[in-house]
């Protein structure tokens, strides 16, 4: 059953010696191997880069990224920030600082400019920080409604399949096939909420967390009634220290008010893309190395603890609020996507836009002349390439939407650099447990730096890494791919 | 139960793996440890997926193909890059598959691989020679949870340059380590061997 995580254990021991660590395995009742594979595995245990970061984005890489990247001491993942990319953050000894308007912002501190969001369903007109302010926007209604008694929870289920809605993470699951097969499970059960948002190109979910979080949170506990879940845990990306500690009070805040019916907690991510896939994600929440697991078992199953648990993105729960009070029909007549834009484009930003707006017209509303520009990068490092203005933005169509991200580039940019970066960002994010996805992402590499076009190798590349364990593999060469028919198109 | 394997029917007892009708190579999997799925050398085709035949059971109604082109393909280029990145000087098995799938590493470029990693000599009792290790972990279970309980391995690091290693990365002596051997024996690659095989 449950232990205490290694990875809170750690964190609260830092900087660690071979005692802390020591000590924190004794706590977690785990081997010693077992930590030492942990501390060697993780970013902050293994020591984060020092000095003042590149963050080494698409948008940055477009941009004359060997000038950026000399002016810098180093480089570090895409953080969300795509919006005001090239930009940099700066690690120190004192603590991790976003470079903003000529001054240093902390991490703890820093929210995306509330500005850079446009909509009116998943997105408020103004930050909803307090509990009045989100009662003030006809918050609650729907947790409250189910909770007296209107509704059930298998009304929940049933709403959210007759609605479609389709998991916003990437893999566009149907969520009620999902929370169904939780609700069946034997207690005790978890909902853990991937807000572990590491695709580059995507700040949807970091724009939700840190400004609508209440939104997040009814949508969280309207899923964890509606399956029957004893806890909440909610899955933030650790770089978003100013969204876990929003999180964290809004939480304490509905505690308080007597309106948290299953308990919730905030659990600091492991850092890294990997983590963000399910099961590699459980994995890190049990204190083990973020490595995807074999499946079947699948989470709904087997998740935490081996218990029977429901894994959904930020954005899939915060439509459940929403979807139970306009109605499953009404809600699937004009179903709302967040798009994250950025790149050639007059105003970056999150658009909320109907699914199935078309890309040329999505760009548009950002400001983007399609007509000027050479493609665009379609759901990130696994995404594609497109010059197809007229493909409607919806899951399951000839593209892959991915979580939303559009990023685009004028004619000037040299996407071979940028293929260069999302393939350079697999490689380093590669876990090494299954054998195509670490030999492959390195090849790859070494691939895209000569600009090999031959057909076999590609091919042959493609469906090798096609065979591995989890999606990250399975996709990495995508994006590869799908320059090679832009060009062929050009 | 009955399943189609390569176009045959073949009836098989409920809790079957499909390694156990499907005579594709693997590197992994080993009868006395918990590894499977990770090197997916014994990726077969089920009704058009790919799933690792040492980890998938046999189910009514199946159809199999275990050597399409596509995984002829797979196969090769996996062992191309395992002989680009690895010394496999010491692993047989590997160099035959490499000649029956006419693999031919040269036609990938060079990448910064396991190949320069020095031998660790810290036991009188075996090597630990990571420039040969492909990762399969069938000595860090063998240690661990499949077979001997004790602990004494763990891995380093992630992506191709994870590697084998001991809790806080000191010499073996001073682990839970008891040399019974048994992450020697489950070694595929020639990693771990006995140092009373080297001959001076």
């Amino acid at each position: 059953m449950e232990n205490p995580s290694l990875l809170p254990l750690l964190d609260a021991r830092m900087p660690l010696t071979e005692e802390k660590v020591a000590e924190a395995a004794r706590l977690a009742g785990v081997p010693l191997a077992q930590a030492w594979g942990v501390v060697r595995y993780y970013p902050r245990y293994r020591g984060l880069p020092q000095g003042r970061l590149l963050v080494d984005d698409p948008v940055a890489r477009s941009r004359g990224f060997a000038r950026l990247r000399e002016a810098a001491d180093g480089t570090y993942p895409p953080l969300g920030l795509e919006a005001f990319s090239p930009i940099h953050v700066r690690f120190t000894p004192e603590g991790r600082f976003v470079e903003w308007a000529g001054g240093l912002v902390p991490f703890r501190d820093f929210r995306l400019p509330f500005a850079i969001g446009h909509g009116s369903r998943l997105i408020p007109p103004e930050p909803i920080l307090s509990l009045a302010q989100y009662r003030a926007l006809g918050g609650l209604k729907a947790l409250s409604a189910l909770r007296q008694g209107q509704g059930s929870p298998d009304g929940v289920i049933r709403a959210v399949e007759e609605a479609g809605l389709l998991g916003r993470g990437g893999a566009a699951f149907p969520a009620h096939v999902k929370m169904r097969a939780v609700a069946k499970g034997a207690s005790p059960k978890y909902l853990v909420v991937n807000a572990d948002e590491s695709e580059p190109g995507n700040f949807k979910d970091r724009f939700l967390l840190e400004h609508h979080p209440f939104l997040v949170l009814e949508g969280a506990l309207l899923a964890a009634l509606a399956v029957g879940a004893q806890k909440v845990y909610l899955y933030v990306r650790e770089e978003f220290e100013a969204a876990q500690t929003g999180l964290l009070s809004a939480t304490r805040e509905l505690e308080e008010a007597g309106l948290l019916p299953v308990p919730t907690e905030v659990f600091r991510s492991g850092g890294l893309y990997i983590c963000g896939e399910e099961t590699a994600l459980l994995e890190s929440m049990e204190g083990k190395r973020a490595e995807p697991r074999l499946k079947p078992p699948f989470p709904v199953e087997q998740g935490l603890w081996g218990r029977p648990t429901l894994v959904q993105n930020v954005e899939t729960l915060a439509n459940l609020p929403l979807l139970l009070q306009e109605g499953p029909g009404a809600w699937r007549a004009r179903e709302p996507k967040l798009f994250s834009i950025s790149g050639d484009v007059a105003r970056p930003g999150l658009y909320e836009l109907p699914l199935g707006t078309p890309l040329g017209e999505a760009l548009r509303r950002a400001g983007g002349e399609p007509e000027e520009l050479q493609a665009v990068l379609l759901g990130g490092a696994a995404g594609v390439f497109t010059r197809d203005f007229a493909f409607p933005l919806r899951f399951k169509e000839r593209l892959p939407l991915g979580a939303g991200a559009l990023v685009a580039f004028g004619g000037g940019v040299d996407l071979w650099e940028v293929l260069l970066g999302l393939v350079h960002f697999l490689k380093e994010e590669s876990c090494g447990k299954c054998f195509p996805c670490p030999l492959g992402t390195a090849v790859q590499v070494e691939l895209v730096k000569r600009r090999e076009r031959n057909r076999a190798l590609v091919r042959d590349l493609a469906e090798t890494l096609r065979g591995s364990l989890c999606g990250l593999g399975q996709s990495a060469y995508w994006a590869y791919q799908s320059l090679l028919e832009v060009e062929g198109a050009a | 139960m009955r399943l189609r394997v390569d176009g045959k029917d073949v009836e098989v007892q409920e809790g079957t793996l499909l390694l156990q009708v499907a005579r594709v190579p693997t590197l992994c999997h080993h009868p006395h440890t918990e590894t499977r799925g990770l090197c997916r050398i014994c990726l077969v085709e089920v009704n058009g997926r790919l799933q690792p035949a040492c980890a998938t059971l046999a189910q009514e109604g199946m159809e199999v193909k275990t050597e399409t082109e596509a995984l002829r393909r797979l196969r090769k280029t996996l062992l191309e890059w395992l002989a680009l990145t690895t010394d496999l000087s010491q692993a047989p098995e590997l160099l035959a598959l490499l000649e029956r799938y006419g693999a031919e590493p040269a036609r990938w470029p060079e990448v910064e691989g396991r190949k320069e990693r020095e031998a660790v000599e810290d036991n009188p009792f075996f090597l630990r020679d990571y420039a040969k290790c492909v990762n399969c972990r069938r000595c860090v279970d063998a240690c661990g949870d499949g077979v001997m309980g004790v602990y004494a391995l763990t891995l380093e690091g992630r992506g191709l340059l994870a590697h084998p290693t001991t809790p806080l990365g000191r010499p073996l002596p001073e682990t839970p380590c008891v040399f019974c051997g048994n992450c020697v024996q489950v070694c595929p690659t020639g990693a771990l061997r006995p140092l009373a095989l080297e001959v001076a």
